[in-house]
């Protein structure tokens, strides 16, 4: 039993799941679901494709060199069966598995570092320019508490903008 | 047009029968989807009579069509034997044109479960001809073969394949 990659998004493919292609030059193509199997029809290129590990892989939203691959390389000679041998791979594969889980959402929280400052300035951008959108600047210069203490000179210019659009 | 809708439709049946997956054959799809669709929704059945077969040794034989499916009621699927005419020869081989001849379906483009449940499907469909104990006429086989000849006693040309798929 050996646990495949599929072709298109690059997930394993269990036994029992899929199908596999064997194109005329005998490279054989396997798909973990139909959904990958009808991309591959379509000519679609994974590397284009969105929600694929190739994309993902390409533009930089996942880990591509860790240490922690390293261990997940295809081996073509079969181990002879030791149980001391096979007890501690289990264990190693858990903490292989957690380390790489981690480096995962550490590369995911470096990516998206800058956010919350960038969300925060847009909206106070937003909010000083387009208020005018929500309140009629006429009423937020009558009702002095719905202004904010900035937007109190703002207003005269939008006023004047107005006019401008006016003509 | 008759005639050739009514074979189209008995086959569809036929896939119907044989539990095949959607029922949407590809009659009824040409209508709703863009042309697009009908590469990726062509449904593959078995090798029956007036299957145009291509032939991937060196017995001199170029093209072969299905007669009968020796096993199989609806049709010879990847590893069947079939009973063939020959349509199209090389000039100095083997056999010729018009020649009856037997043949041991080694790719076909209907998938075919494998006993650890996944399927496999080739490109095409190619025949190897053999005569009646199944002892391969040529001697060499082009393309890729499928391991399932192994179980129907095919060794012969499982050892003259280039690659095992």
């Amino acid at each position: 039993m050996r646990l495949e990659k599929c072709w298109f998004c690059s997930s394993t493919i269990y036994p029992g799941h899929g199908i596999q292609f064997v194109r005329n030059d005998a490279k054989i193509f396997r798909f973990c679901r139909s959904k990958c199997h009808k991309n591959f029809k379509m000519k679609r290129n994974p590397r284009k494709v969105k929600w694929t590990k190739a994309y993902r892989r390409l533009h930089g939203k996942d880990m591509t060199q860790d240490s922690t691959f390293e261990f997940e390389r295809k081996r073509n000679k079969p181990e002879r069966y030791d149980r001391n041998l096979a007890e501690n791979t289990l264990k190693a594969i858990k903490k292989i598995d957690k380390v790489r889980v981690d480096r995962e959402a550490r590369h995911h929280a470096m990516r998206m570092k800058g956010k919350k400052a960038m969300e925060r300035k847009e909206a106070a951008k937003e909010l000083e320019q387009s208020i005018h959108m929500v309140k009629a600047p006429a009423a937020l210069q009558q009702e002095a508490s719905l202004t904010l203490p900035k937007i109190k000179v703002k207003v005269s210019q939008e006023q004047s903008q107005e006019n401008r659009m006016e003509e | 047009m008759a005639a050739s809708s009514a074979s189209k439709l008995f086959r569809a049946g036929r896939s119907l029968l044989g539990g095949l997956k959607d029922p949407n054959g590809s009659i009824g799809m040409s209508k709703d989807l863009p042309r697009s669709y009908l590469f990726s929704q062509q449904q593959r059945t078995f090798i029956q009579m007036r299957t145009n077969l291509k032939v991937v040794d060196n017995s001199g034989a170029k093209r072969v069509m299905c007669i009968q499916a020796l096993k199989g009621k609806r049709g010879a699927r990847l590893g069947d034997m079939i009973v063939a005419s020959v349509k199209e020869a090389q000039p100095g081989g083997k056999v010729k044109k018009g020649q009856v001849v037997y043949g041991v379906v080694v790719r076909a483009a209907m998938q075919r479960g494998r006993s650890d449940g996944s399927e496999i499907k080739f490109d095409d469909n190619a025949v190897v001809l053999v005569n009646k104990q199944g002892e391969p006429i040529g001697t060499r086989v082009f393309g890729p073969v499928p391991h399932e000849l192994r179980k129907k006693k095919h060794v012969k040309i499982l050892s003259l394949a280039e690659h095992i798929a």
